[in-house]
């Protein structure tokens, strides 16, 4: 496993999923590409993404769907919308679900990259905070319990890196 | 206050017909309420006034028979009296036989202190002289009388009297003459009177309080006996029937142009007969009505002439209202429409140029030493020409908006019905159904004839429609289906959708501005009423049916000529 961002890009439009892809690739992300929000969603029950960009108008399964999976079967991703709409309404609505964030298409490849900088600081500050607590409730348990319940904790991390 | 005034200016400006067009619409406002309600009005005054007429006739008819009535008697009563008079003194003990003049005199003077109307008193013996004589034509003494009518119906009398017309007679004067007659001893003996008319006229006249009649007298054979000066001179003839064979009895006589009630009643004593007409000018119908009930039926006519033009008045302007938020109505469901389509469209905007944001910046990626990548020529080639392709996506949406919201008139032309409803699935809303769980079905009537009607406007209700089938589709899978048929000289187009349908209570209001069954802030309740108002504008009507949880059907009724 590489140092590189692993990025989840799920769109319909093909010709933009390839550049796109292409691009971040060259900025040194780990891209995998998705047309369909359901393949997306198999895609990341087999790999681990630390971030993804969801197209919200998809046939099939939408982008808000995809998202509310995602952000239900893996603790740490953190998800940004794009969205050719003009409303805003319907982004409003993804970040309430726990989107990370929402880019209007066009949008600028440099306002692209901040967010997604943006958001995996988010994902490694969580990460992170997570982490901190566990290292504490560890330390807790060290002091004065058994060895069977701290290797249980330990576990419970093991389970919950997957 | 400047804003009231300026009010009435904006919204004349925003009408969507002239002045003309409301000034014969006000017009036909009031004739259609002109016979509505002022005819049965008129009708029913004339009615009344007709009644009215009918029953004073009645009233007066009844009055003037009860006048004559009551001068009939008088008037019989009077020359029964008279009769009494001559019969008392002819069969008075005393009565000499002949009298002499003097007590001739005498008898007379006693008489006219009974009555004035007595003139003169005269005895005649058998042979039928006056052989004495008391009064002021002291020439008639010694006249032979045995040729004269009344003497000879006298002699024939079963009651031993008479009392004749009114004649000229030998004195030349109007007169009539009572006499009795006696037989003594072989011998017919007469007394005989002569009365004046004009005394007994003024004796009846004076016996009636009423000022509103006339009284005449006439005999049997319709001659004037006694009559006022007015109407007639006696023995002339009376100009209207008076039977005989009646003993009472009322009719209409003409007067001029004017008619005129009298009533007849035919005396006892001889035969006479009474009339009483009435005086009261001549007149008309008008005349006969009552100014009262003239002035409240005036009254009435002007308060429903008020009330009509108040009316009317109203209605146009209730109309002209209508007609103005009608039109402001869809000015804002156009634009409301086209806000929605923005909208949708922006999406299918956006992505094209995604794409080409996205091939650009990989190709000037491609010319940054810093990522070391060379660029072939087929590659380059190909990211141009989805870069173009992309481009001219974005031209072709914009190109269909325009196309959509230009029109303001209906710009009647011929057009295949499948093609204008195929522009808006296939064009339109192509992107947004094949994205969406919707599968569109097409059942359509090939062999229909070419529909006059304007294309964009009808696109823009189909579209309406459609986009109502989707969002009534929602996430669960379904199908919207789209027929066409003849019916005569129409052509129906149903779109028919499973999705989620409407109550009764929805479906009465489907048609009603800013009535939505949509989340707030989905839809802005003008689609349909809208698309109501330009199917109308087009001769046509919308029809729909829907049951909850099953379904919707619109179904559009198009005439395949239009009128105009």
């Amino acid at each position: 496993m590489s140092d590189k961002i692993r990025l989840l890009i799920v769109d319909d439009e093909e010709k933009f999923l390839e550049s796109i892809a292409r691009r971040l690739e060259m900025r040194d992300f780990d891209v995998r590409t998705a047309t369909r929000g359901a393949q997306a969603v198999e895609i990341a029950r087999e790999e681990k993404f630390d971030l993804a960009l969801l197209d919200l108008k998809m046939p099939g399964m939408d982008g808000k769907q995809v998202l509310e999976i995602l952000k239900k079967e893996h603790k740490y991703i953190e998800v940004i919308i794009l969205t050719g709409h003009g409303s805003v309404d319907s982004a409003v609505d993804c970040t309430k679900l726990g989107a990370f964030g929402y880019l209007p298409k066009p949008y600028e490849l440099d306002k692209l990259l901040d967010t997604l900088q943006q958001a995996y600081q988010a994902r490694i500050e969580k990460k992170f905070r997570v982490d901190q607590e566990r290292m504490d409730k560890i330390a807790r348990l060290a002091t004065g319990s058994s060895a069977l319940s701290i290797l249980r904790e330990l576990k419970k991390i093991d389970d919950e890196e997957k | 206050m400047a804003a009231a005034k300026q009010r009435p200016k904006a919204s004349a400006e925003s009408l969507p017909f002239g002045a003309e067009h409301y000034g014969e619409l006000r017009r036909r406002q009031i004739a259609r309420m002109a016979v509505t309600y002022l005819a049965p009005l008129i009708i029913l005054i004339v009615y009344y006034q007709y009644r009215y007429i009918g029953f004073e006739q009645d009233s007066r008819r009844v009055h003037l028979g009860a006048i004559a009535e009551h001068q009939a008697n008088t008037l019989d009563l009077f020359l029964t009296e008279r009769r009494v008079n001559l019969a008392n003194l002819i069969d008075h003990p005393r009565f000499a036989v002949p009298p002499s003049s003097e007590e001739m005199q005498e008898y007379l003077s006693d008489l006219r202190r009974v009555s004035d109307a007595f003139v003169d008193l005269g005895f005649f013996d058998s042979s039928g002289v006056q052989v004495v004589y008391a009064g002021p034509h002291p020439s008639l003494e010694s006249r032979d009388y045995r040729g004269e009518d009344w003497y000879v119906t006298l002699q024939r009398s079963a009651d031993h009297s008479v009392i004749t017309d009114v004649y000229l007679g030998f004195r030349q004067q109007l007169h009539f003459t009572i006499a009795v007659s006696r037989v003594m001893d072989g011998q017919l003996l007469v007394l005989r009177a002569t009365l004046d008319p004009a005394r007994m006229y003024e004796y009846i006249e004076s016996q009636q309080a009423a000022g509103d009649v006339i009284t005449c007298i006439v005999n049997a054979g319709g001659v004037y006996q006694l009559v006022d000066g007015q109407i007639g001179h006696p023995l002339d003839n009376c100009p209207f029937p008076v039977p005989r064979e009646q003993h009472f009895g009322d009719g209409t006589t003409e007067i001029g142009s004017a008619s005129q009630q009298y009533a007849f009643r035919w005396l006892r004593n001889t035969d006479w007969s009474l009339i009483v007409q009435s005086v009261a000018e001549p007149h008309g119908i008008l005349g006969t009505l009552q100014p009262r009930s003239l002035m409240v039926s005036a009254g009435l006519l002007l308060l429903a002439v008020i009330v009509i033009f108040n009316r009317a008045g109203k209605l146009v302007a209730q109309q002209k209202e209508t007609d103005q938020t009608r039109a402001q109505l869809e000015h804002a469901a156009k634009l409301a429409s086209v806000g929605e389509l923005a909208s949708g469209i922006a999406h299918e905007i956006n992505n094209p140029l995604a794409i080409i944001t996205e091939e650009s910046g990989l190709l000037m990626d491609y010319t940054d030493p810093q990522f070391g990548h060379s660029l072939d020529e087929k590659e380059l080639y190909q990211r141009l020409d989805t870069i173009q392709k992309s481009a001219f996506r974005c031209r072709d949406i914009t190109g269909k908006l325009l196309r959509f919201v230009r029109r303001t008139d209906f710009d009647l032309q011929e057009h295949d019905v499948h093609d204008v409803v195929d522009g808006v699935v296939d064009d339109l809303l192509g992107p947004e159904i094949e994205v969406s769980n919707v599968r569109l079905e097409r059942s359509y009537d090939r062999l229909l004839p070419k529909l006059t009607t304007d294309a964009n406007q009808l696109q823009q209700v189909i579209l309406n429609i459609i986009n109502n089938a989707i969002d009534a589709i929602g996430d669960t899978p379904g199908v919207i289906t789209i027929s066409t048929s003849r019916r005569g000289n129409e052509i129906l187009m149903s779109i028919r959708d499973t999705g989620c349908g409407m109550s009764p209570e929805q479906l009465e209001k489907v048609f009603v501005p800013f009535f939505t069954t949509k989340e707030v802030g989905k839809g802005t309740g003008l689609g349909l009423s809208v698309s109501y108002g330009i199917v109308r504008g087009l001769g046509g009507k919308i029809e729909v049916e829907s049951t909850k949880d099953v379904g919707t059907t619109f179904t559009l009724v198009l005439p395949i000529k239009q009128k105009r």
